[in-house]
C-alpha cells in the first residue's frame, strides 16, 4: 500500500485538494510463433491533484511527487476550478457535497495463489504454442500472459479517504488458419483481450489456457472449413463470452450517466435513455436484471471505492427488465439532481490511471442468472444459430443500432446443436433487442469475464471493466454470415 | 522538453556495461485538456507525462521496459536513478530471455531535429473566447493544446527528436433532438487548430459552425435500407481509411492472416484505378524516425491506381518474414496517409452525387468480414439527404455494411480535387501525432443494412 501522506498546500482559500497517487507495474510475457518474445514490462507512477471550489473543479497530473511538484499542479488546478465556477455546467450544483473525506478501510482485493516464476509460465506458454502448431494451415499462433500489479490513494484535505491495491492477470491463445482467400481466427479468450480476472494463478487455470492449445488449433481449422452463417431471421443463443460485449456496448455505456447528461456527445457519443426513463422504462423483458457489483470475487474492476471516493456496493440497475437507476458517480448525480432528477447512483467515478480524471465508467456491470439450463434453451430452440467469442462490435452514437461478429458459432436444428459455422454475426437496435430475451441461463451457464479495453472519454481513456453472464437465448435476431 | 531527451540521453550512455547497448524512445507531452458540454466548461485541466521506453540488448537477447520520468523537469540524479532501475529490471528480464531472432535495432549516431516552437497557453482566454462564441448554443467540444514530443536515443550516440505545439479544438454544434422522429439527434462537426490560440480566428470558426447548424434544423429523414449513392466528405473518408490502416497496410497482419486487405496484397483483387494512397511523411505530422531508431522513408507506395503497391514493413517483421524493410513503425499502421486527389471540384460534387446521402462523418466501424473486406459503421452527426443537388435534410443514423472492394473498386466514381489535411485528434494514453490527407469520394451504391 501506498503509506506516506503527501504534502500540498490548499491553494486558495475555500479550495478543497484531492490528490489520487497511482502506481502500476506491468509484465507481459508472449510466446509467437513458437518463439519467446522480448519480455516487455512497464513501471508508471503519478499524482492527479484536484482542486475542488464550490461550484467548479479543476485537475493537474504529474509525475513529479515532491512538495513542490505537487503545490505547482495545486495552482494549476485551482486556476482551471476557478475559471470554471465562471463559465462552467455546474452553476447550481453543490460540489463540496460530492467529495467525503471519511476514511475507508484499506482494500487489497483478492490475494489469489502465487504466480510461478517466468521461465515457469514461460513453460506453461510454450506447451500451449507447440499444440497451436498442429497444421501447417495455421499461419499465425500466439500464447500470452500478462500481469499487472496497481495500486492507489486518495487524499483528501490531507487524509486518505482510500487505499488500494489489485492484481489483474490476462491470459490468451490464438491461432489463424488459412486457405487461400480464407482466413479465420480463433483464440481462447477474443482477439483484442484475453481471459482476465483479478487474482493469481488460479486466473490462468480458470482461463482454460493450459491445455488449450489443441482446442483453438482445432476450432480455427474447422471454422476453415465451415459453411458461411446463414442469413435470415433466427434464435440466437449467446454465450457469456459474447454476452460480455452485448452487456457492455448496449447497456452498459447507454447508461452511463455522463452521456445522458451530453458530456460525450462529442466524441463517444449520447444514449438513447434519458433522465425521465428511470424507475419506469422498459428495457428488456421481465427476465432481464443487470447489476452493477464490484464484490463478485476475481471479477475484473472491483473496488472498495470509485475514484473520487464513493464507496462501493452492489445495486441493480435493471430488476425484472425494468429500468432503476444510471450508472452515475457523485458528480454526475449532484448535475441531475440541479437539474431538478434526483436518482440512486453507482460508485463509478473511475479514471484509467493518475493522468486522466474521473468520468462515469462501467466497472462490474453482469446479468444475474435465471433459470434455464444450457440444454433446456437449446432443445426449445427450433431454427437458431449459437454464437460465442466476439470478434467485431460496432453501435451507433446513441447506443442503439449495433452489429456484433462471434468467432464461432453453431446452428441449432430442432432442439440440437448441428453443424460449424463461420463468420456469425448479427444486428439489432438496443431499446427493443433486450425486449426479446427469451431464456436466462441458470448459474451453471455464468461465466465471470472482463476486458482492458474500454475506451471513452477527452481526453481518451481506455480501462478495465468486467461482465459476468450466463448464456441468453434473444428470440427473432436478424442473424448473417461473411463474404 | 528536448532538455529532459537530452538528460535521458546522457543518463542511458552512463547507465549501461559491456556489450550492452540501450535505447529509448520517449513520449513526452505537457497538455492542456479541456471538456465543453452545452457552451460551458465540464472538465479542463493540465497533464504533464514523460514515458521513456528502454530497450537493453545484450548479445541477441533483448528486454523492454517502460517507465514514467519523474516529472518533465526532472534533473539528472533523478534521471539516473530512474535509468539505473530500470537497467537492473531489464538485466533481469535478459536473465530469462531466448536469443530473439527478429532483433533489428540501428545503431548508427543518427542526429535529428525537427522541432516548431513550444508555445504557451492562455486558459482564461480560450475559455472566454467559447463560452461569448457558443453564447446559448448546445457547443460540446474537447481542447488539448500544448507541446507533445517524440524522441529516440541509444548509448551508440543516437539522438532524434521530434516536437510539435499545437492547440486543437474538435467541437459539435447540437439542435434539439427531433420529437418528429422518435428523438433523433442532429449535429454538425466543425474543428480549429494552430500552432497557438487565436481568439478571433476560432470565435470565427465557431460562428461559421452555428450557422451550418440551421441545415440540420429541418426534420430529420428517415431511410428504408437498401443501395444509395453517396458522397463521402473527407472526415468520413478518413474515417474508412482509419479501419483499414487497421492491419490492412500490415506486411505481418498480411503475412498473419489477419489483414482486411489481404485479397488486394495477393493479386485476388483490385480497388479502383482512381486510388492512390502512400504513407507520406512530407506533412510533418508524425516524426520521421521509428521505434528502432531507424530514419523514415518520406514515402511509401500502398496502393497505385487501385493495385497493391507495398506493404509498410517494420525492421522486425523484415526479420521474420524475410522482406525488406521500409523502416515503419513497429506497429505497422500508417501514420501520416495521403491518398492522391482526383478531378471532382468541391463545387461540382453535390450536383454528382445528385440524388443520395452526403456522408459527413463514419462512426464505429468495424470488420463484418475481415478477410473478405467487408466493412460495417455508422453515419455521424451531419449526414444529409440530397435531391438533385440540394441538401434537403439530416438523415437518421444509418448503418452500412459493403465490401471496400466494391465500395472503393467498380463502384467509386471520383475523388474531390481538394485534399484535406486531418491531424490525428486520438488521445489515448498519449496525444497522438500522424494524421490523414484525404480528399472526398463519389460512390455510386453503398449498401445500408439497418
Amino acid at each position: 500500500m501506498i503509506d506516506a501522506p503527501l504534502r500540498v498546500r490548499a491553494p486558495s482559500a475555500g479550495a478543497r485538494v484531492a490528490i489520487r497517487v497511482v502506481r502500476t507495474q506491468t509484465e507481459r510475457l508472449m510466446v509467437r510463433r513458437s518463439l519467446r518474445m522480448p519480455i516487455e514490462t512497464t513501471a508508471d507512477a503519478g499524482a492527479m491533484v484536484t482542486v475542488w471550489r464550490r461550484h467548479g473543479v479543476g485537475y493537474c497530473a504529474s509525475a513529479d511527487l515532491s512538495s513542490a511538484g505537487l503545490d505547482a499542479a495545486a495552482q494549476v488546478a485551482d486556476e482551471w476550478a476557478r475559471l470554471a465556477e465562471r463559465h462552467g455546467v455546474f452553476d447550481r450544483v453543490e460540489l463540496d457535497a460530492v467529495l467525503d473525506d471519511r476514511p475507508l478501510p484499506d482494500d487489497a482485493g483478492p490475494h489469489g495463489e502465487a504466480l510461478p516464476a517466468r521461465p515457469d509460465l514461460f513453460g506453461l506458454l510454450h506447451a500451449e504454442s507447440q499444440a497451436l502448431a498442429c497444421d501447417p494451415r495455421i499461419v499465425s499462433w500466439t500464447a500470452r500472459l500478462a500481469v499487472t500489479r496497481g495500486e492507489q490513494a486518495l487524499q483528501v484535505d490531507g487524509r486518505w479517504r482510500v487505499r488500494q491495491s489489485r492484481r489483474y492477470v490476462e491470459a490468451n491463445l490464438e491461432a489463424t488458419a488459412v486457405d487461400g482467400p480464407v482466413s479465420q481466427t480463433r483464440t481462447l479468450a477474443g482477439q483484442y483481450n484475453g481471459f482476465a480476472r483479478q487474482g493469481g494463478f488460479e486466473v490462468i487455470r480458470a482461463s482454460g489456457l493450459i491445455g488449450g492449445g489443441a482446442r483453438v488449433a482445432d476450432e480455427a481449422l474447422q471454422l476453415l472449413a465451415a459453411p458461411e452463417c446463414p442469413s435470415g431471421v433466427y434464435d440466437l443463443l449467446l454465450a457469456p463470452d459474447q454476452m460480455m460485449l452485448q452487456i457492455h456496448e448496449s447497456i452498459g455505456h447507454p447508461l452511463e450517466l455522463d452521456r445522458i447528461l451530453g458530456d460525450e456527445r462529442n466524441f463517444a457519443g449520447g444514449s438513447f435513455v434519458t433522465l425521465d426513463m428511470f424507475g419506469h422504462y422498459r428495457y428488456g423483458s421481465p427476465l432481464l436484471n443487470v447489476t452493477f457489483d464490484p464484490g463478485v470475487p476475481g471479477e475484473l474492476a472491483g473496488y472498495a471505492a470509485d475514484d473520487d471516493g464513493e464507496a462501493a456496493r452492489k445495486v441493480w440497475l435493471i430488476r425484472d427488465g425494468v429500468l432503476q437507476r444510471p450508472l452515475g458517480g457523485g458528480l454526475s448525480r449532484a448535475r441531475a439532481a440541479a437539474r431538478g432528477v434526483v436518482l440512486e447512483g453507482t460508485a463509478n467515478s473511475r479514471a484509467v490511471g493518475w493522468h486522466r480524471p474521473p468520468i462515469d465508467r462501467m466497472a462490474n456491470l453482469n446479468v444475474e442468472p435465471g433459470s434455464a439450463s444450457l440444454e433446456s434453451m437449446i432443445a426449445s430452440v427450433e431454427r437458431g444459430v449459437l454464437m460465442s467469442t466476439n470478434a467485431s462490435w460496432s453501435i451507433d452514437d446513441a447506443r442503439n443500432k449495433f452489429q456484433f461478429g462471434c468467432e464461432w458459432g453453431r446452428l441449432i436444428e430442432a432442439g440440437r446443436l448441428t453443424s460449424v459455422v463461420r463468420n456469425p454475426g448479427y444486428r439489432g437496435v438496443s431499446a427493443t433487442f433486450w425486449r426479446g430475451l427469451g431464456a436466462v441461463g441458470d448459474a451453471t451457464t455464468v461465466e465471470v469475464l472482463g476486458t482492458p479495453f474500454c475506451g471513452k472519454g477527452e481526453p481518451g481513456q481506455v480501462i478495465r471493466v468486467g461482465h459476468a453472464a450466463p448464456a441468453c437465448l434473444f428470440r427473432g435476431v436478424d442473424v448473417f454470415g461473411g463474404g | 522538453m528536448r532538455a529532459l531527451f537530452d538528460r535521458l540521453a546522457d543518463a542511458l550512455e552512463r547507465g549501461v556495461r559491456g556489450h550492452e547497448v540501450i535505447a529509448a524512445t520517449l513520449e513526452a507531452e505537457a497538455s492542456e485538456f479541456v471538456r465543453i458540454n452545452h457552451g460551458r466548461l465540464r472538465q479542463a485541466g493540465r497533464v504533464e507525462r514523460a514515458v521513456a521506453r528502454l530497450r537493453l540488448v545484450d548479445g541477441e537477447r533483448q528486454a523492454l521496459h517502460a517507465i514514467t520520468l519523474p516529472g518533465l523537469d526532472a534533473g539528472s540524479e533523478a534521471l539516473d536513478a530512474a535509468v539505473v532501475a530500470a537497467i537492473g529490471s531489464l538485466r533481469g528480464a535478459i536473465a530469462d530471455s531466448e536469443p530473439d531472432p527478429w532483433l533489428d535495432l540501428n545503431r548508427a549516431p543518427v542526429r535529428s531535429d525537427d522541432a516548431t516552437p513550444q508555445r504557451g497557453f492562455d486558459r482564461a482566454a480560450f475559455i472566454d473566447c467559447v463560452a461569448a462564441a457558443a453564447g446559448d448554443a448546445d457547443l460540446v467540444g474537447f481542447c488539448s493544446a500544448g507541446p507533445v514530443a517524440r524522441g529516440f536515443c541509444s548509448s551508440t550516440g543516437s539522438r532524434q527528436w521530434y516536437l510539435r505545439s499545437r492547440v486543437a479544438f474538435d467541437w459539435s454544434v447540437h439542435l434539439p433532438p427531433d420529437a418528429s422522429a422518435a428523438g433523433e439527434r442532429r449535429a454538425v462537426k466543425a474543428s480549429w487548430s494552430g500552432e497557438t490560440l487565436h481568439p478571433d480566428a476560432l470565435a470565427r470558426a465557431i460562428a461559421a459552425s452555428l450557422a451550418d447548424a440551421s441545415v440540420i434544423a429541418r426534420p430529420v429523414r428517415r431511410l428504408a435500407p437498401g443501395s444509395y449513392r453517396v458522397l463521402l466528405a473527407p472526415q468520413g473518408f478518413a474515417d474508412l481509411l482509419d479501419l483499414l490502416n487497421w492491419g490492412g497496410f500490415s506486411a505481418r497482419a498480411d503475412r498473419s492472416g489477419q489483414s482486411p486487405l489481404a485479397q488486394l496484397a495477393a493479386g485476388r483483387a483490385t480497388l479502383s484505378p482512381l486510388l492512390t494512397v502512400a504513407e507520406d511523411l512530407g506533412t510533418g505530422l508524425a516524426p520521421g524516425f521509428q521505434g528502432d531508431g531507424y530514419p523514415r522513408p518520406r514515402r511509401v507506395p500502398l496502393i497505385e491506381h487501385g493495385r497493391f503497391a507495398g506493404l509498410l514493413v517494420s525492421p522486425r517483421s523484415a526479420r521474420e518474414y524475410g522482406l525488406e524493410s521500409n523502416a515503419a513503425a513497429a506497429s505497422e499502421v500508417a501514420e501520416s496517409l495521403r491518398v492522391a486527389p482526383g478531378e471532382l471540384p468541391p463545387e461540382a460534387a453535390l450536383a454528382r452525387l445528385g440524388t443520395g446521402i452526403l456522408v459527413s462523418n463514419l462512426w464505429y466501424l468495424n470488420f463484418s468480414d475481415r478477410p473478405a473486406g467487408r466493412v460495417t459503421g455508422m453515419t455521424r452527426f451531419a449526414s444529409l439527404w440530397v435531391e438533385d443537388g440540394t441538401p434537403v435534410a439530416p438523415i437518421e443514423a444509418m448503418r452500412f455494411d459493403d465490401s471496400v472492394y466494391r465500395m472503393l473498386g467498380d463502384r467509386l466514381e471520383a475523388l474531390g480535387t481538394a485534399v484535406a489535411t486531418l491531424p490525428a485528434d486520438a488521445t489515448y494514453e498519449a496525444r497522438a501525432t500522424g494524421g490523414v490527407e484525404v480528399p472526398s469520394a463519389l460512390i455510386s451504391a453503398v449498401r445500408f443494412a439497418l
